[in-house]
C-alpha cells in the first residue's frame, strides 16, 4: 500500500513535468518526483523495522538499514542544489520572457 | 597505488578549489592537472587492474584497469586540448574551475563500480556541465543549458529507484548485484545511462545541446563527457552476460539513427553532434573493445569541434562558396579522413576492431553506419580551400596547439593496435570510404530535403524517457 503510494507519487511528478507549461512547476514537479524517489529510499530502509540504529546497552531487534538513509542523504543535498542552480537560471529567463511558458522560450531560443 | 588513485582522485576537486582562490594561475594548475591524469593513465597500461574497497562493506568500491585507462587517457588529453585553446582567450578563473571540476567528476565516474558513486559523478557532471554551457550567460545558453539539467535530473531519479530496488535485492549497489536485482531496477537504470550518454532516442537532447554551446565546451561535451554514461553501460555489459545483447542492439540503434541524421544535415556543429551519437552506437556495439574506440573518437571529435569554431561559416552550403584556409583544411581533413577509418589513423585501428568483435546479426547495421559516416564526412573533405592570409592572422597559437595535440594522438595511438595493418583489414575501409563518397557525389551533394526537429523539444524528450522505460522493460521481460 504504502510502496503504491511513493510509485503513484513518483509517477504525479513525471506526469505534472510533462503536463505543465509553466517552467516553474516543471521544476516543483521535479521536485515531487524526487520526494517520491526519497520516500522509496525511506521504504526500503524500514523493510526489518523501524528502530533508530544508536548503539546502547538496550537492544530491540528491529533496526532500520541505515545504508539507504545515508545514500538517500546525498541525493537530497545534490537534487536541491540542482534546484538552486535551475531557480537562478529560471530567474535570468524570466527577464525576457516573463510568462515562463517552455514551448515560448524554446522557440525564442532555438536556432 | 591506492593512494595514488586516490589521491588523482581528489586532485582536479582541489586544484579546481584552489584556482578560485588564486585566479592568476588558473591555466597553469588546469593544464597540471590534465597532464597527471595522462601520465596517470599511461601507468595504467603497464600495471594490472585493482580494485579498491574503501570504507567498509557499504563503501565506494572503484576498479582501475586498462578499459579505464582508455576512458581516462581520452579525458586528460582532450581536457588539455581545450585548455591550451583558451590558453589566450579572456576566459575568467571561472571557466578554468569549472572545467577541471568537470574533467575531475568525468574522472570519478570512470572508475566508480557501484551505482551510489556512480549517480554522485553523474550529477555533479550535470552541474558542472551545465555552468559551463550557461558561461557565455546569454539567455539562449541558459535555456540550453537548463534543458540540460532537467532532462539529465529527471533520468537520474529513475537512475535512482533502480539503484534502490538493486540493494533491495543484493544489500549492495555494486554494479554485479544487476544480476540478482528484478526487471525493472536494470530498465530505470539503464534510462538514466541512456539518457545521460546520449544514446539511442533517448539522447536527442545532445544534438542542440553540443551545437549550441561555445566551440571549447562542445568539444569537452562530445569527446569526453557523454562517454561518462557510456563506460558504465560498457562495464555493465561485460559484468553480466545477460545485459550484452540489450547494449549491443541499443549501439546498432543508435549508431544508424545519429548517422541518419548526420547525412541530411547542413550545419556543421550539428552534424558533428549527431555524429557523436551514432559514435557513441559503435562503443557499445562491440563492448569488449570499446575503449581504444572512445580514445580514438574522443580525440578526432574535440579536434573536429576545435576546427568547425574557427570555420568561416557554420553553414556547409556557405562553406562551398567560401574557401578556407590551407593549413585549416588540412587539419580538417586528416580528422575527417580518421573518422571514416582511413589508414594510417587510429580511427581505422578501432574500426578494423570493432568490426572484428561484432555479432554476426551487428555486422549489416554497422556497416552501414560506416558507410553513413564515410558520407557525412566527405562534406568536410571536398569543401574548397585556398591560402588566406586573413584567416591565418586571426587564429590564436593556442588552437594549433590542441589541434596538434589531439591529431598527434591520433597518429600514435595507431600503436594500441597495430596488428589492424593487413591487406584484408585494408580494403575493407577504403572501399567503404569510396563507396561514401560516390553516394556523396551522386545523392547527398545535392539534396535539400530536412528532417523535422520536432523529437527534440523539450517535451518530448520528457516523455520519450517513458517510451524508452517501456522498450527497456519489454527488452529485459523477453
Amino acid at each position: 500500500m504504502l510502496k503504491a503510494c511513493v510509485f503513484a507519487t513518483i509517477l504525479c511528478g513525471f506526469f505534472g513535468i510533462i503536463f505543465k507549461k509553466n517552467l516553474v512547476m516543471k521544476i516543483i514537479s521535479m521536485d515531487v518526483m524526487s520526494t517520491g524517489v526519497i520516500a522509496f529510499y525511506v521504504l526500503i530502509a524500514s523493510r526489518n523495522g523501524l528502530f533508530t540504529p544508536i548503539f546502547s546497552d538496550v537492544r530491540n531487534g528491529n533496526y532500520a538499514d541505515p545504508v539507504p538513509q545515508a545514500v538517500i542523504l546525498t541525493a537530497i543535498v545534490i537534487g536541491f542544489s540542482i534546484q538552486a542552480l535551475m531557480l537562478v537560471g529560471v530567474m535570468k529567463l524570466a527577464r525576457d520572457n516573463p510568462t515562463l511558458e517552455t514551448n515560448e522560450i524554446e522557440k525564442n531560443n532555438a536556432p | 597505488m591506492i593512494t595514488l588513485t586516490i589521491a588523482w582522485i581528489a586532485l582536479p576537486f582541489f586544484l579546481g578549489f584552489v584556482i578560485y582562490l588564486l585566479p592568476k594561475i588558473d591555466r597553469y594548475f588546469s593544464l597540471g592537472c590534465a597532464i597527471a591524469s595522462v601520465s596517470y593513465a599511461l601507468f595504467l597500461f603497464t600495471t594490472p587492474p585493482l580494485t579498491l574497497q574503501l570504507l567498509d562493506s557499504f563503501g565506494v568500491t572503484l576498479l582501475v584497469d586498462p578499459l579505464s585507462g582508455f576512458f581516462i587517457l581520452t579525458n586528460a588529453l582532450v581536457t588539455a586540448a581545450v585548455i591550451l585553446y583558451c590558453w589566450h582567450r579572456s576566459k575568467t578563473a571561472f571557466f578554468f574551475m569549472q572545467i577541471i571540476i568537470l574533467h575531475g567528476s568525468v574522472n570519478a565516474a570512470f572508475v566508480c563500480t557501484d551505482f551510489i558513486s556512480l549517480y554522485v559523478a553523474l550529477e555533479v557532471i550535470s552541474i558542472a556541465a551545465f555552468l559551463v554551457i550557461a558561461y557565455p550567460r546569454s539567455d539562449r545558453s541558459i535555456w540550453v543549458g537548463l534543458r540540460y539539467l532537467f532532462t539529465s535530473n529527471v533520468a537520474m531519479l529513475f537512475y535512482l529507484v533502480g539503484a534502490g530496488l538493486v540493494y533491495q535485492a543484493n544489500h549492495s549497489f555494486a554494479f554485479i548485484g544487476l544480476r540478482g536485482a528484478p526487471p525493472e531496477a536494470l530498465a530505470l537504470i539503464f534510462l538514466g545511462l541512456l539518457v545521460k550518454g546520449g544514446i539511442f532516442v533517448s539522447g536527442l537532447w545532445l544534438p542542440l545541446t553540443h551545437s549550441e554551446s561555445e566551440t571549447p565546451v562542445s568539444a569537452m561535451l562530445s569527446g569526453v563527457v557523454v562517454k561518462a554514461g557510456v563506460l558504465p553501460l560498457v562495464r555493465c555489459a561485460l559484468l553480466v552476460e545477460e545485459v550484452d545483447p540489450i547494449i549491443r542492439l541499443f549501439g546498432v540503434g543508435t549508431a544508424l539513427l545519429g548517422v541518419g541524421y548526420a547525412v541530411f544535415e547542413k550545419d556543421t556543429k550539428r552534424m558533428l553532434a549527431f555524429h557523436t551519437v551514432s559514435q557513441l552506437g559503435f562503443i557499445l556495439a562491440a563492448p569488449e573493445v570499446g575503449g581504444f574506440y572512445a580514445l580514438t573518437h574522443g580525440l578526432v571529435k574535440s579536434a573536429l569541434f576545435l576546427i568547425a569554431g574557427v570555420l568561416p561559416s557554420r553553414n556547409l552550403k556557405e562553406l562551398q562558396d567560401q574557401p578556407i584556409h590551407t593549413p585549416i583544411w588540412i587539419a580538417l581533413a586528416i580528422a575527417s579522413f580518421s573518422i571514416s577509418g582511413f589508414p594510417l589513423l587510429s580511427g581505422f585501428g578501432a574500426k578494423v576492431l570493432t568490426m572484428k568483435s561484432l555479432l554476426p546479426w551487428q555486422v549489416i547495421g554497422m556497416n552501414v553506419a560506416a558507410l553513413g559516416t564515410a558520407i557525412s564526412f566527405a562534406k568536410f573533405i571536398f569543401l574548397p580551400y585556398q591560402k588566406q592570409e586573413e584567416q591565418g592572422k586571426n587564429l590564436q597559437p593556442g588552437f594549433w596547439a590542441a589541434i596538434t595535440l589531439l591529431i598527434g594522438g591520433l597518429v600514435l595511438a595507431n600503436v594500441a593496435y597495430y596488428e589492424a595493418y593487413s591487406i584484408v583489414n585494408i580494403v575493407k575501409p577504403l572501399a567503404t570510404i569510396g563507396l561514401g563518397w560516390l553516394a556523396y557525389f551522386l545523392v547527398f551533394r545535392h539534396t535539400i530535403f530536412k528532417l523535422p526537429r520536432l523529437l527534440e523539444q523539450f517535451d518530448h524528450l520528457i516523455g520519450m524517457m517513458s517510451l524508452i522505460l517501456i522498450l527497456l522493460l519489454w527488452r529485459v521481460l523477453i
